[in-house]
């Protein structure tokens, strides 16, 4: 058995939040559960005094995926499997349907939520690259406030997040992207299923008369969070689209990620194969756009 | 760690086909609902933490691990267990394959792997190797190197 604590099962936001407010009470939020729930088991520090679990999946709306005219929503109960089997995600997000598809297995993508897999902000949450290529922002609620963040400033370091003790994620926002934006995702774990992230990249490119028109990089595990990297992103622009540049490219990003990162007994197997990694994906990206 | 009360929670869904209404403890696992509270004890336990699969069940008809569901989850909602698939003493077909193809040793992963094969086989009648491969991918196997498994559920044809 697990550790004691109270469990409800609000059917409306305004009441979970209610619960959530309530100062004399640790509570924490459930949705998919996947992380909290053997959190509990292995008695993990980060719930161990929690007093009382707001299941939201009750909570009408908060599980659909919605389409408007220049973005598209996806609500803080959606499942990793609801997002591969989702068309207007493969149409618009393709990257972010490829991560999906490496969570877990199908038993944690039926549970799993893509909103759960960052508000933690573990390192290895392997949606969070592609969300960042995308330049998605999520809605935050509490009793007396809306707000959105870009989920890149939500994100501060490994575990912690702009999220307040009252306040809970609703939704992701993502714009559509310009179709002319092309990209890839790529994760490497130790094997294939059930697979802890080693390292992820999600590379979004568009090219203009062979120059790099626009380019948008992130990067997952291999950096303490999730991150864009920005000033490779400005390295890249303008230059030509060919081996050369990328081959420059996955040079400066082993070095970038070593000044992030610091020297670590990993490195010596980490960079080289995220800088060989890295310019295949370009490579890839460039050939499919041929 | 302060002690904490807690107040029972009731609970209605649908199990194997029954209407089940109870009264538990709110901090109780499905697992640990439906093998201690239950006596189903074919749902089995593993890792505890989602990587075996051994406590695979089926929770409105998706493969979900019960090591990783409150029971306050379950509320409403239709659950299937090993037990609930065979008719009547009939095993499934699913179960007479796996006979079949000598791909039962000890037996520990195989409830859990028959109902992932069944959610799958529910979504895709005549799954490939692929699809099958993907679909038990959270199924830990020990003993028979997954070979006579998927011969088994290959070979399987449910209405
Ligand atoms: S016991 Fe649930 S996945 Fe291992
Ligand atoms: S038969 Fe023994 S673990 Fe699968």
């Amino acid at each position: 058995m697990i550790s004691k604590f109270n469990y409800v099962a609000p059917n409306n936001l305004r009441s979970a939040l209610k619960f959530l407010s309530d100062k004399k009470t640790n509570s924490k939020i459930l949705a998919g559960g996947t992380d909290i729930i053997p959190g509990f088991h292995i008695e993990s520090k980060r719930f161990i005094d929690t007093e009382l679990l707001i299941d939201i999946k009750k909570i009408p709306g908060l599980n659909e995926i919605k389409e408007k005219k220049d973005y598209v929503e996806i609500g803080a109960c959606v499942t990793f499997s609801q997002i591969t089997e989702s068309d207007i995600i493969k149409q618009y997000f393709p990257l972010l349907a490829k991560a999906a598809e490496t969570v877990g297995s199908v038993q944690i993508r039926n549970r799993a939520t893509v909103v759960g897999n960052f508000v933690n902000n573990a390192p290895c949450a392997d949606s969070v690259p592609p969300l960042l290529v995308y330049n998605a922002k999520i809605e935050i609620q509490s009793l007396t406030k809306k707000r959105q963040i870009d989920l890149q400033k939500f994100l501060i370091k490994p575990y912690t997040t702009a999220l307040k003790k009252n306040e809970i994620v609703t939704k992701i926002i993502i714009p559509k992207p310009d179709p002319d934006l092309k990209g890839d995702f790529y994760k490497l774990g130790r094997r294939r299923a059930v697979a802890i992230s080693r390292i992820s990249l999600a590379v979004l490119m568009k090219k203009k008369n062979d120059l790099i028109d626009e380019i948008r990089i992130a990067s997952g595990a291999v950096t303490p969070i999730g991150t864009r990297l920005y000033d490779l992103e400005r390295f890249a622009k303008g230059k030509q689209a060919n081996s050369e540049t990328y081959k420059e490219l996955a040079i400066q990003m082993g070095r970038l990620v070593l000044e992030i990162t610091g020297l670590r007994w990993s490195s010596e197997y980490k960079l080289p194969v995220l800088q060989q990694t890295f310019y295949q994906l370009l490579e890839r990206i460039n050939s499919d756009e041929n | 760690m302060k002690t904490k009360n807690t107040s029972m929670i009731k609970l209605k869904f649908i199990l194997n086909g029954k209407e089940i209404e109870l009264e538990t403890l709110p901090n109780k696992r499905l697992i640990d609902l439906l093998r201690n509270d239950l006596n189903l004890t074919g749902t089995k336990e593993g890792c505890s933490i989602g990587e075996c699969g051994a406590c695979t069940v089926i929770m409105n008809g998706k493969a979900v691990n019960s090591c990783l569901v409150l029971a306050g989850e379950i509320n409403g909602s239709e659950i299937i267990t090993i037990e609930g698939i065979s008719n009547d003493g009939e095993l499934h077909p699913l179960q007479e394959n796996f006979l079949k193809y000598g791909a039962v040793q000890c037996g520990f992963c195989i409830p859990g792997m028959i109902l992932s094969a069944y959610a799958l086989l529910k979504k895709f009648p005549n799954p490939d190797e692929e699809q099958i491969k993907e679909a038990i991918a959270g199924n830990l196997c020990r003993c028979t190197g997954y070979k006579q498994i998927i011969e088994a559920i290959k070979n399987t044809k449910i209405s």
